[in-house]
């Protein structure tokens, strides 16, 4: 009982050390999604579309990257830009990137993950984004 | 789990960078400094729920998961068993990437598969309690394809990401 107790702490001591080793890092991630937050509005976001499918999808995809918050506000933000004639493939992208891309935490993937990682996964994840983006739209055509 | 120094102070570096923009924004136009100040701290009052839940698991990994159960479930040669375990995780976990990055940086040193852990970050983009909110903007239809190839594509990212980074284990 004693042992196993002291396993616990020992184990609470290093997890507590790790994340206090992290904080500073953690601060400036936070730190800068309110920047983001503030700085790049949505209608910022909603004036890089031009109507074009094949453009809007790309740009979607990095608007997506580079935005941040609540997963909700990507819906509300690409139900907006659907309802001004934005297409569905460009939206999808930019819902799907605002959650799987995150230009804020790079820095901090990459310190714990290395270059590698952290460029294989984003660049699957940006790519991805365009190909699902374009398979859902697709799907839903052929299916209703 | 050990943080390096580089990791260290490459963290004391970008907050000092982070507090500069800040003064600078201070200067220039205080409301929005004001304002993202005030973002910010909502963020990290909403994280911090997650963020005991974050330190609870790595406690528990430390304290009682030897890591070569965790190669056996998570490792290379896992199979179906590990790639169930990196969707259901990834769509079940919640809170910012970032928050799961000290443990998700642990279990690769610890022998996890680095495509499970690309697949993981792929699956949390199915966000479980936002889905009816989805379903309401693009329909029940868009919602249930679009869960059905982010699935899909976790799985085909993290093939071939196993395929394109080397192994980190340390065991």
């Amino acid at each position: 009982m004693k042992r196993e107790k002291n396993t616990w702490t020992r184990a609470l001591k290093a997890a507590l050390g790790t994340l206090y080793s992290m904080t500073p890092m953690l601060l400036a991630v936070i730190g800068l999604v309110g920047l983001f937050q503030t700085y790049i509005t949505p209608e910022m976001i909603h004036s890089f579309f031009t109507g074009s499918a094949l453009y809007d999808t790309l740009i979607g995809t990095v608007t997506g990257a580079i935005s941040v918050g609540q997963p909700f506000i990507s819906y509300i933000i690409g139900g907006g830009l659907s309802q001004q004639g934005v297409s569905l493939y460009a939206v999808t992208a930019f819902i799907l990137s605002f959650v799987t891309l995150g230009v804020v935490q790079l820095p901090m993937e990459y310190t714990l993950f290395g270059m590698r990682f952290t460029l294989v996964r984003n660049l699957l994840s940006f790519l991805f984004s365009i190909l699902v983006s374009v398979m859902t739209v697709w799907t839903l055509e052929v299916l209703l | 789990m050990t943080v390096s120094e580089r990791e260290k102070s490459f963290g004391r570096i970008l907050l000092l960078i982070i507090i500069s923009l800040y003064l600078l924004a201070t200067l220039f136009d205080p409301a929005s400094a004001g304002q993202a100040l005030m973002k910010s701290l909502s963020v990290l009052k909403n994280i911090a729920p997650v963020l005991l839940i974050v330190l609870f698991l790595m406690t528990l990994l430390s304290a009682y998961i030897q890591p070569q159960k965790i190669f056996h479930y998570l490792g290379r040669k896992s199979g179906l068993k590990g790639w169930g375990i990196a969707l259901g995780g990834g769509v079940l976990s919640h809170g910012p990437d970032y928050l799961w990055y000290p443990i998700l940086s642990d279990l690769r040193a610890r022998g996890v598969n680095e495509g499970l852990i690309v697949a993981f970050f792929y699956a949390r983009s199915v966000k479980v309690p936002w889905l009816p909110m989805m379903a309401s903007y693009f329909g029940i239809a868009f919602t249930v394809i679009l869960t059905f190839y982010i699935l899909l594509a976790a799985v085909i990212q993290g093939k071939i990401a196993e395929k394109i980074i080397p192994p980190q284990s340390t065991i």
